[in-house]
């Protein structure tokens, strides 16, 4: 048991990717799940425990701040109440807002947060607070940290990928990975398009490209001996993986996806980019964010919300049942949150603006207790009352949800680094 | 030898070092390089290490054109260096190329990347262009600016002087956001990163405290952007009240803070008659001056000697800059618990640019004068590669990764336009001074420059460096998309080399390579050779990795030329060979 303690402990998101952080219960699982285990606890201190079973995260990212009076957390009794009605859901006694029809039905499939309380009211502030956990700068968003923590030798597709609409602004999804590095930024697909460069040019004929990688190979030979291969190495192994993703970029083709699929999960960027998101998820990539946009209804609160929750809905209820009939669900943690809440009070021009106090986000798939509704605001929904959580302890509970240690650390350019805020903590109520 | 008597040995070795050698590599008249490499010697030869032989020429040229020029050599400039059979041929280049207008640009380059870490300011047009702060970098450098002032005039500037206005860019680029200026003056001048110790005394390391991090940050907290809309111009203001309390995260102990340097004592604001705190009252659209400034008071006191740590940041920094690690490593990670693998050499680093008056050219060239970066990338032989020696041993030169500079800029090298573009700004500044004779030097030279020999001198430098910051201006549009792709991320440090999936994807598949490598004067040139292909050979592997090919190379391309009769046809056949070479490891990276 001792060896096993320490091949568990640390390389893993040291020196060798390989190798993961694994939480106790995660290694249990995957050493005592078979006669695979079984053999192993025999083995010898040098052994390495086998991989666990691959976990992947589907962030579906509200971009903007959704309104939780208009979802999750509806006040019919408030005068901030808004004109929606809340209806019954899948859970007795829960209701929430009347613009997820279908949501509702699934609910006890769910683990709803209602209490979430990070004070954070700027956009650029906020993405990068919900998603890396942190206040302070520099940290690697959640996408970013899955890519690394999840990574293993032999993987050909990146492991993070963002669906956007349009290209980022300034503060969301650019510099990501923070101190982890480029290698980790998320795969940007803007409006479904497939990456930057995967396919050769027509100006290069294949005998071309024959010619120049047999250079490239020739001088790489030359250049390696009584040389350190490491760089060396790192570099010829981009242009295989660069080789391998070429191949394989019919991965980011959502043509090839039923035209029966495409009706069903909607034919808006939300519906497209979920569809693209279940079949990367399915190709191997161990982490995607999709963004749904235009959240961010200062003005005519109501109607966007409306709209909003009519492309969202449907979407969401069919990538769920989806996920849930492939098995995906199973070994996807599926986590849908924006940068912030929406205020209780309505404005002049019938919007509600940025809030930070009191607001929802929901949780499902692996690692998830389901039928949980955690927490609570007051009658006006001004603020938490009961079981305030930070951003940091949604990081801590995403973690442990994919069966990695929150209580791990990066070890980066000769540093250690916490993989979670060791001031903060998971959330008990909503793990399984 | 067993475990025990190894570490005998190498007790003995040290105690041996500490009281024979050591004393005398610091001893007087011994020039600076060698001091530097003494250290070294002593340190291989305790632990027992062979360090690599020296670079031969091929390596030297390639590596040190890369370094104090930015570029690779271009064929030309390698072959003059190669066929110099005089004694300090390297010495005499190393002179060359600090005193040229490519080493100003390079050095604006490596303190851009440093200082600003490749940030983005929130909102763009807030921030200065980084062209006009590129530009008082390179003018600075190119006056030889040291460090102290530099950073001065960094900290110092509020971006209305007329001099040096662009210097604000340190706090604009940082939205002026105080806790995120204060960690950066840390880590970026005193070689701290105190960022942990925002929220509490840092857990990790005993020596960082948050009142260290909260006195550095009462130079700041009063810094506030301002933007004048009118004349669409940014500016740092600075209001004349604001106190600094900080509260530990962990225990809740409280603490109140004035400006305080690490290691300083704390600066007690002047008292000031009420109603008179402000120079120019900040009104709307009008931008405030206080009469007492934190701000001033931080670029006089801590670009100082006096600073802890002032000295050893920069003095490893610029060793990690030309031998591709720190002796502290990483660079901002200055404490007890992380001493420099060789102490001795950061202090003789260190003291050596407090006695130069922080020479940063001087210090680069002797640092490049030493035995140390001149050793080869290549092993011992006999050493096993696959247990190679600790970077922090500094036993043979590391493989570092092109910057995105280095690596963009290079690809126009090779491919001749940089310089084509050069010579032909060159020609139309020389036609525009033909024309005009008494205004050829310009109008500031004239001023500052005695009449006669350095005169014309001195305009004909003049012109040089105008034609090169002409050229490199210009052609910098074509790589935005090069920089981009392999830039390190915003904020961070550049952490080792990263090679990335769709770095590899750009320079295979992309409309720029296609560009990059298509109708350039290197084809033409290497496609009037074609018959002879030993020489073609030669010619391309000069070109492109400044050495010569190795028989085996000359065979492959010979081979690939073989049967093809047009023009045409070798043209494609040396432009696949040329991309081949651009997509090489050994181009990829400084060895």
């Amino acid at each position: 048991m001792r060896g096993l303690g320490q091949s568990q402990r640390h390389e893993g998101v040291g020196t060798s990717p390989g190798v993961q952080l694994v939480s106790r219960r995660g290694l249990l699982r995957t050493t005592l799940g078979g006669a695979a285990g079984a053999t192993l606890l025999g083995q010898s201190v040098q052994a390495a425990p086998p991989l666990p079973a691959p976990r992947k995260l589907l962030l579906l990212f509200l971009s903007g701040g959704a309104s939780q009076l208009e979802t999750f957390d509806p006040k019919p009794e408030s005068r901030y109440g808004g004109p929606f009605r809340p209806i019954a859901t899948s859970i007795p006694g829960t209701q929430i807002g009347e613009l997820l029809p279908h949501t509702a039905t699934i609910l006890d499939r769910l683990a709803v947060i209602r209490s979430v309380n990070t004070g954070e009211t700027s956009h650029f502030r906020g993405h990068y607070l919900l998603q890396s956990g942190r206040k302070v700068p520099g940290y690697p968003v959640l996408g970013s940290a899955m890519a690394r923590l999840l990574e293993r030798p032999g993987d050909e597709l990146p492991g993070y990928v963002t669906l956007r609409r349009h290209n980022p602004q300034a503060y969301t999804d650019v510099g990501d990975a923070g101190f982890l590095g480029p290698r980790y930024e998320g795969v940007m697909l803007i409006d479904g398009k497939p990456p930057a460069n995967i396919t050769r040019p027509d100006t290069i004929d294949p005998a071309a490209a024959k010619t120049r990688d047999q250079i490239r190979q020739l001088t790489n030979r030359r250049f390696l001996e009584r040389r350190v291969p490491r760089s060396i190495q790192s570099y010829a192994d981009s242009y295989r993986k660069a080789d391998a993703l070429m191949r394989r970029r019919e991965v980011f083709d959502l043509q090839r996806e039923s035209a029966a699929d495409r009706e069903r999960y909607g034919d808006h960027h939300f519906g497209r980019n979920c569809l693209l998101a279940r079949r990367l998820l399915e190709a191997g990539v161990h982490c995607v964010k999709v963004a749904h946009h235009d959240w961010d209804a200062h003005f005519e609160n109501f109607h966007w919300q409306r709209q909003r929750c009519l492309e969202f809905d449907r979407t969401f209820v069919t990538l769920l049942n989806d996920f849930r009939d492939r098995g995906l669900l199973d070994e996807t943690l599926v986590v849908i949150m924006g940068e912030m809440g929406r205020t209780p009070r309505i404005n002049y021009y019938g919007g509600r603006d940025h809030w930070g106090d009191a607001w929802s986000m929901a949780l499902a798939g692996c690692g998830i207790k389901p039928g949980v509704v955690l927490g609570k605001t007051n009658a006006l929904g001004t603020e938490v009352v009961d079981g305030a959580v930070d951003a940091g302890d949604l990081f801590h509970t995403f973690l442990a949800a994919m069966g990695l240690d929150p209580k791990g650390n990066y070890q980066v350019g000769g540093r250690d680094n916490p993989i979670a805020d060791p001031a903060m903590s998971a959330i008990r109520e909503v793990l399984a | 030898m067993s475990p025990l008597a190894t570490h005998l040995f190498r007790l003995l070795a040290w105690s041996l070092l500490l009281v024979g050698v050591v004393p005398h590599a610091g001893a007087a008249g011994t020039p600076f390089p060698d001091q530097i490499d003494r250290i070294l010697d002593a340190a291989h030869q305790a632990k027992g290490l062979q360090p690599a032989e020296e670079a031969d020429d091929e390596e030297f040229v390639r590596r040190v054109y890369l370094d104090l020029a930015g570029v690779v050599p271009t064929p030309g400039q390698a072959r003059e260096f190669f066929e110099d059979a005089a004694e300090g041929k390297r010495e005499r280049l190393i002179d060359r190329l600090l005193a040229a207008p490519t080493f100003s640009l390079q050095m604006a380059r490596v303190f851009d990347a440093m200082l600003v870490e490749r940030r983005v300011a929130t909102i763009p047009s807030y921030d200065f262009k980084p062209a006009q702060w590129q530009d008082w970098l390179a003018t600075a450098f190119r006056k030889n600016m040291s460090w102290d002032r530099l950073a001065a005039a960094m900290l110092q500037s509020d971006g209305t002087s007329d001099m040096g206005a662009a210097a604000a860019r340190f706090y604009l680029v940082r939205d002026v956001e105080p806790h995120l200026v204060a960690r950066d003056i840390g880590r970026l001048f005193l070689g701290k990163d105190l960022q942990c110790a925002q929220c509490h005394d840092d857990p990790r390391i005993k020596t960082y405290l948050q009142a260290d991090y909260y006195g550095l940050y009462a130079f700041v907290s009063r810094l506030k952007h301002f933007r004048d809309d009118k004349q669409k111009l940014n500016f740092v203001t600075e209001t004349a009240a604001g106190d600094v309390s900080f509260t530990s995260a962990f225990s809740g102990e409280m603490g109140k803070t004035n400006p305080l340097l690490p290691g300083g004592e704390m600066i007690a604001d002047p008292t000031l008659v009420k109603g008179q705190e402000y120079r120019v009252k900040p009104e709307k659209g009008r931008m405030g001056v206080p009469t007492y400034s934190r701000r001033l008071q931080l670029a006089r006191q801590l670009p100082r000697k006096q600073t802890s740590g002032f000295s050893r940041n920069i003095a490893n920094r610029l060793w990690a800059q030309m031998l591709g690690r720190g002796l502290v490593h990483p660079l901002d990670m200055h404490h007890p618990d992380n001493p420099p693998s060789h102490p001795e050499l950061l202090e003789g680093l260190s003291a050596r640019f407090e006695a130069t008056g922080y020479d940063i050219r001087g210090l680069l060239r002797e640092i490049a004068l030493t035995r140390a970066y001149q050793r080869s990338s290549r092993l011992p032989e006999g050493a096993d590669p696959k247990r190679p020696p600790a970077a922090s041993d500094f036993v043979v030169a590391a493989l570092r990764p092109l910057t995105p500079e280095q690596l963009g800029w290079s690809v126009l090298q090779v491919t001749g336009r940089l310089s084509s573009r050069i010579q032909r700004y060159d020609r139309k500044l020389k036609e525009a001074a033909d024309k005009k004779p008494d205004t050829a030097s310009g109008k500031t030279s004239e001023q500052a420059q005695p009449a006669g020999d350095s005169r014309a001198t001195s305009g004909l430098d003049e012109r040089n460096w105008q034609a090169h910051r002409q050229a490199y201006g210009e052609l910098a549009g074509e790589l935005t998309g090069l920089f981009t792709v392999f830039s390190p991320l915003p904020g961070q440090p550049d952490n080792g080399f990263q090679p990335s999936v769709d770095q590899a994807l750009f320079l295979l598949n992309s409309e720029q390579m296609v560009k990059f490598t298509r109708d350039v004067p290197l084809l033409d040139r290497l496609t009037r050779l074609a018959d002879k292909p030993d020489d073609l050979a030669t010619e391309l592997y000069l070109s492109i990795l400044a050495r010569r090919p190795a028989d085996e190379e000359r065979q492959q391309v010979a081979g690939l030329l073989e049967g093809r009769q047009t023009a045409e046809e070798r043209r494609k056949v040396i432009r696949r060979i040329t991309w081949g070479l651009l997509v090489s490891a050994e181009f990829r990276l400084n060895h």
